[in-house]
């Protein structure tokens, strides 16, 4: 019954919701990301600062590295025979997490890692390519966190978020020469500030109430360069080719609620809502230092709406060196159907998660987690420059990490 | 039991994962509907035989219109589809590219003499030809028997120069289904010719003509698609120059102004700005005026005005301008053709192609995948360098105009072509 239903979903795909990267922690990815509740290693430092006094350890630290292999299928708006896919690079989100006990109620620590990214390649010359070619965009978060215990019961906690962001991207020009089309690259960093609080609630009955809630952060890159290439020699002037380009890309806020139950002395089960505040993008918006009459700034509409992310998971203990987790999620794309760019085919996913960690001693732990991302096939279209059509996707994210406490 | 399920769902889930890495979307699968393909025929003029770029040549040719179409109705089953293909790239030696001319892109005349086989029939060596697109061609003129003697287009593809007709060696391929784009030049002669040359065809000429056209076509019980002719002087050949082209500064202005009134000619004023350019007006009193607002100047006045002083100090010939009158003449018979067309498609029960509505929607500017279009001369994308015949890119988006058409009135569902896969134009 249940490989049915797998079979049925399979034959839809697709990304996270927008540009976010939810690989904060192998042990959470096993369990479909729930995290805002868990109090058990420095990872909440990320998860939900104010879970961090509550970690059962004085020392904790983390690593570790996912892998995404990703590839979105496009088909033109019928009737069309036109279809192109991705090549996409591996994407490689990370996490490092190390916290300590400086007092039995005061707890410190640091995150960092790749809360939102995006790394998309599509086919050569695929007829999408004046929309985008290809795009890399990355942030890491660097986040200092120090933690509470109020209560027994009761912690608080807050992080300050710096966050370093590039980009990198390319598309066509419809303009051509004897050697063919033009290119745009972008390519640009910034860095900016942002908090993350959060409030924990652990009931002694076994039960875990986590509510968390990270700023928006805005990566405003002002003077990225805008190389033009391979454009014919009449229309050089139309289009310098040492531009530079300012251009905003909002890391929405999130608001996450986590509960988590301590079934038996073996088994957790929990789940987490994510509300993501995806409305902060509305248009992305290319502001060239040298306008030309070809070459106007350029307003990009967007216009996401906010989504819910409903995660459910859970843990067993097989025996004391072994752990097995299992989890899923459904994440709805935030995207406009009106305003679908591929540059960012985010589509409804539903996501399977599970994994295992393996302790050779008691303060040491190899975790291990694979995620697959079933998405909805999708028609999709952005309707300010008429290209569209049904998208899909499939994602695979297979993910090793390290913990170590004491 | 309890093992064997577990080890079954693990097996399927590693499958899963290793089968399920690419995304993959099922392909569409054309349907002809009610079409039979044994046999496309494209009837029409220079629009639909691939004369681009002020010229028929073998590039243009491979991406003119009715090859275009024909390339997805073979997705559908379409076998062949057999053009009159030129030899080379130079045709009959009028091509225009763009080269750079003071550092700006400028139309000029493709360097290179023709190949003399340019000029031969091909009938008996490569013919029938499925691409009957005949450019200079009126409706008249497709039915009229040797058309080959006084069009060297249609005469070195005619089965027979001296007595084929356009429609008599279409009809000899026994078209099962038919394009039919004609009527442009009914007009185009008169407007090209600034309202001086031979004159519209009379609307009951045109109606007989092209009723004739149609019955001949539907005869065999082929069906088909007709499409309605463009604004004719909405096309960049009319609208590229404005009738103010001449920019004065105030000496420049004082000095026209003075000459002119030593001539008598005190209605000619000029001042600093952009000018209404002098024309000759045998019905003025005085012989010349300046133009008006609306009326519109040919795109071959270019090099006179900017050479030779046309518009300034040397009134322009009546064969270069259209005056409003003759604009209105123009718009009328547009109307009364495209009217003409319409009631002949419902009558015969043909598809119905409405190019005039989407050409006046890409006035605005208009997108189709991600490539913006508009109806200006070179810079817009769907007309070629001569200003009234269209680039490749604007061949596509005639053939899926036609092509949705064709969908809707036959049930079918033949597949548009992917406009990004067909060479924009290049510019030096």
């Amino acid at each position: 019954m249940i490989s049915t239903a797998l079979t049925l979903l399979m034959a839809t795909t697709s990304l996270a919701g927008g540009y976010q990267v939810s690989l904060h922690g192998q042990k959470q990815s096993g369990m479909g990301l729930i995290g805002t509740s868990l109090q058990m290693d420095a990872s909440a430092a990320y998860f939900n600062p104010g879970a961090l006094a509550m970690m059962p350890d004085q020392l904790s630290i983390l690593g570790g590295v996912s892998g995404i292999l990703s590839s979105v299928a496009f088909q033109m708006e019928q009737p069309s025979l036109y279809q192109a896919t991705t090549d996409n690079p591996m994407g490689t989100p990370f996490y490092f997490y190390a916290a300590g006990m400086i007092t039995n109620r005061l707890a410190a620590g640091l995150a960092v890692n790749t809360p939102y990214g995006n790394s998309l390649s599509w086919e050569d010359n695929w007829a999408g390519r004046f929309l985008i070619q290809d795009i890399s965009l990355s942030a890491i978060t660097i986040q200092p966190t120090v933690s509470y215990r109020l209560t027994h019961n009761l912690s608080v906690g807050a992080g300050f978020v710096y966050a370093l962001g590039t980009v990198d991207m390319e598309r066509a020009l419809p303009v051509e020469g004897p050697e063919g089309e033009g290119r745009v690259n972008i390519e640009g960093s910034t860095a900016n500030f942002g908090f993350n609080a959060g409030i924990q609630y652990s009931h002694p009955g076994g039960i875990n109430f986590g509510l968390s809630y990270r700023s928006q952060i805005d990566m405003e890159v002002d003077d990225a360069d805008a190389l033009f290439n391979n454009i014919p020699g009449t229309l050089s002037a139309a289009f310098p080719a040492e531009n530079k380009v300012a251009v905003t890309l909002p890391l929405p806020a999130n608001l996450d609620f986590g509960l988590s139950y301590q079934a038996t002395p073996d088994l957790m089960v929990g789940m987490a809502l994510n509300y993501v505040f995806w409305e902060a993008y509305e248009e992305l918006h290319f502001d060239f230092e040298i306008n030309t009459p070809n070459l106007q700034d350029s307003h990009n509409p967007r216009d996401y709406s906010n989504t819910l992310i409903f995660r459910a998971g859970g843990e067993y203990r097989v025996n004391e060196g072994l752990f097995v987790r299992a989890g899923a999620y459904f994440d709805p794309s935030p995207v406009n159907e009106e305003y679908f760019s591929p540059e960012t085919p985010s589509l409804d996913v539903l996501a399977f998660t599970g994994g295992m960690s393996y302790l050779p001693t008691r303060n040491l732990s190899i975790d291990a987690s694979l995620l697959f991302l079933m998405g909805l096939e999708q028609d999709m279209m952005y309707a300010p420059e008429n290209f569209g059509g049904t998208y899909k996707s499939r994602v695979i994210i297979p993910g090793i990490g390290i913990s170590y406490s004491l | 039991m309890h093992i064997h399920k577990i080890k079954n769902s693990l097996l399927f889930i590693i499958l899963a994962v290793f089968l399920g890495c690419e995304a993959e979307i099922d392909q569409h699968i054309p349907d002809t509907g009610t079409i039979d393909l044994t046999a496309y025929v494209a009837v029409g003029n220079s629009l639909t035989a691939g004369y681009t770029d002020g010229e028929l040549f073998r590039s243009g040719q491979e991406y003119s219109l009715a090859n275009i179409m024909a390339g997805q109705f073979m997705h559908a089953g379409l076998e062949s589809f057999k053009q009159p293909l030129m030899k080379d790239e130079i045709g009959f030696g009028g091509r225009l590219v763009l080269a750079e001319v003071d550092g700006a892109p400028f139309p000029v005349p493709m360097p290179g003499n023709p190949d003399p086989a340019n000029f031969e029939n091909i009938y008996h060596a490569d013919g029938p030809f499925h691409n009957m697109g005949v450019p200079g061609a009126t409706a008249q003129h497709l039915l009229f028997e040797g058309y080959g003697t006084l069009n060297p287009y249609f005469g070195r593809f005619a089965a027979n120069p001296e007595t084929s007709s356009v429609i008599a060696d279409a009809l000899a391929l026994q078209p099962s289904f038919f394009t039919l784009w004609i009527g442009s030049n009914d007009i185009l002669g008169y407007a090209m010719s600034g309202g001086e040359g031979a004159g519209i065809t009379p609307f009951e000429e045109f109606e007989l003509y092209y009723q004739i056209i149609l019955t001949e076509l539907t005869a065999g019980g082929a069906k088909g698609a007709i499409a309605n002719i463009v604004d004719i002087v909405k096309i960049p050949f009319f609208t590229t120059i404005p009738y103010n082209a001449l920019v004065l500064d105030d000496n420049q202005a004082a000095m026209l102004n003075a000459a002119y009134a030593n001539l008598g000619a005190t209605h000619i004023n000029f001042s600093a700005g952009p000018n209404a350019l002098v024309v000759v007006d045998t019905d003025h009193s005085a012989g010349l005026r300046q133009m008006e607002e609306g009326e519109l100047v040919l795109l071959t006045a270019m090099e006179g005005i900017s050479q030779e002083n046309w518009g300034s100090q040397q009134p322009m010939a009546p064969e270069y301008y259209l005056s409003l009158e003759q604009v209105d003449e123009i718009g009328e018979a547009v109307e009364h053709f495209n009217t003409v067309i319409r009631l002949m498609a419902e009558a015969e029960g043909v598809a119905y192609v409405d190019i005039q509505s989407r050409l006046q929607e890409a006035e605005t500017g208009i997108y189709f995948d991600a490539i913006g279009f508009n109806t200006e001369y070179v810079s817009g994308g769907i007309f070629s360098l001569d200003g009234i015949h269209l680039s490749a890119r604007g061949n596509v988006i005639v053939a899926n105009e036609f092509i949705a058409a064709i969908n809707q009135e036959y049930n079918a569902s033949f597949p548009k072509a992917t406009i990004g896969n067909f060479p924009g134009i290049i510019f030096p």
